[in-house]
């Protein structure tokens, strides 16, 4: 069949593209993936939205997604409640040269009209009672940081592109990109023949076979990423608490649950999504340090999933200058989710040669190649 | 219910254990677990289901389905399927608790 625009991946990233290519006028787009909507990065990740970043692009991006989350249901015309609640996220600063680092950060946030504001160790107390008085110094929060369903936000993006005409094919994996003369010339699926000109790669974790299969080298590498969720009790904790130098995030969700991850130090590139008592061992010593009390819960489950990670942990929203009709969403190194938004803006625009809503220079894929100096983003975990 | 009187078995009468459940008194018996005496003075509803708050009750009695988790004194998710009646014990069944 013909095509104008294939995207390859159906979690939040492809979907949001398809959305914003079709409410562009772009016609006859299909999405493929070879499983179902948010079967990868998206439905396996933290959820958690924030704008306290410490590079600028990060911080724009995150902000404008803030501001579709707060009125996406009403935007996309979604039947159900996307469950976004914004009690903020408090990040904990447990070194001098941390909370310097983050003072910083504040500042360049707050010049981008982000209500975030370093607070001292009394103020974080009476925002989570919880916390170990011992396990920091200060903290800074943002009281419109949040958190929202990744399904059903990732199904709001579905249903609303689904209205506009796009076509979605699951559970067909993307075998080879047929070129001709340097032109992309198709789509082959174990089952199907898409003739296209325009190829979106937005595959998460499986970004680099999908580059390779265009003879692009893209550097975006899957690591895995674990979490664990407890038992639910009465709400107790109102933001995201988080810490980059003890390596945690942890979030009370809204039926109860304490949702927490952390980075495994070490993790081989690969597309292991699996769970490991090294996890939960290293979780369950790292929230009892700062959250004591998350201790006198039972854990219920664990599951692991991709983070693509790029050499400066900032996500890569770009067309490709080797391979004309090639784009790219990917990259998001564990943030494509909050950032999807704008990424369905943003490549868009690129890709219609509208003008840009933001600078998307930061997110050129030439960054990597140009032996320019990478800034890399400090603020993850 | 309880078997009271068995052709083969004899059973011997055991010391009443009072409690609360839910801020009503109810009598259980010196050995039952709190799930089993809540069961057998009749109160069957143990929890409720998350997200369409539809009633569970005492249903794997070994400690791994959650059916029977309620609040004792004042903790949450307790298995009160494992867990022995003790004098005084308050019982609160947690979908007053959880939202």
């Amino acid at each position: 069949m013909n095509a104008d625009v294939v995207i390859i991946g159906s979690g939040i990233s492809g979907a949001s593209i398809a959305y914003n290519l079709a409410l562009r006028g772009l016609k006859n787009i299909v999405v493929i993936d070879k499983s179902y909507p948010t079967s990868g990065s998206t439905g396996r990740c933290g959820a958690g939205v924030r704008q306290q970043w410490g590079t600028k692009g990060n911080c724009i991006m995150a902000k404008h997604s803030i501001e579709f989350f707060e009125t996406a249901q009403k935007t996309l015309d979604y039947h159900e409640d996307i469950e976004f609640k914004q009690e903020g996220y408090l990040i904990l600063a447990t070194t001098i040269e941390e909370e310097k680092e983050f003072a910083e950060n504040i500042l360049l946030q707050n010049s981008l009209n982000i209500p975030a504001r370093q607070l001292t160790k009394e103020e974080a107390l009476a925002i989570v009672p919880h916390l170990n008085p011992d396990a920091f110094i200060s903290a800074t929060f943002c009281p419109t940081d949040g958190h929202l369903n990744p399904f059903k936000m990732t199904d709001a993006y579905y249903q609303a592109a689904k209205k506009q005409g796009v076509l979605f094919r699951f559970f067909e994996e993307v075998t080879a990109i047929e070129r001709y003369n340097g032109k992309i010339q198709a789509v082959i699926t174990q089952c199907d023949r898409y003739d296209t000109s325009v190829v979106v790669n937005a595959a998460g974790g499986f970004a680099r076979e999908i580059a390779e299969m265009v003879g692009v080298d893209l550097p975006v590498y899957p690591e895995n990423h674990e979490i664990l969720v407890t038992e639910p009790v009465a709400k107790m904790q109102g933001p995201m608490v988080m810490s980059f130098s003890k390596n945690i995030y942890c979030q009370q969700v809204p039926h109860g649950s304490f949702l927490m991850g952390r980075t495994t130090p070490g993790q081989p590139s690969n597309h292991d999504i699996g769970s490991s008592w090294q996890f939960l061992d290293e979780m369950a010593k790292t929230v009892c340090d700062i959250l004591p009390k998350i201790g006198e819960l039972r854990v219920i489950r664990q599951w692991g999933g991709s983070y693509a990670v790029s050499p400066d942990h900032q996500p890569i929203i770009s067309s490709v200058k080797q391979q004309a009709g090639f784009y790219l969403a990917c990259g998001f190194s564990g943030h494509g989710f909050m950032f999807a938004p704008m990424t369905g803006i943003l490549l868009s625009e690129i890709m219609l040669d509208l003008p840009p809503t933001l600078d998307v220079s930061e997110y050129d894929l030439d960054r990597f190649t140009q032996n320019q100096k990478i800034v890399k983003e400090k603020s993850v975990v | 219910m309880r078997i009271k009187q068995h052709p083969i078995l004899d059973f011997e009468p055991k010391r009443p254990i009072l409690f609360r459940y839910n801020n009503q008194e109810v009598i259980g018996y010196e050995g039952d677990t709190i799930a089993a005496a809540l069961h057998a003075a009749g109160i069957k509803v143990l929890s409720f289901s998350m997200v369409e708050k539809r009633p569970r009750g005492f249903y794997c009695a070994i400690g791994n389905c959650g059916s029977c988790h309620m609040t004792v004194n004042g903790v949450p998710n307790v298995k009160t399927c494992l867990t022995m009646l003790e004098e005084g014990m308050e019982v609160v069944s947690m979908e007053t608790k959880v939202k």
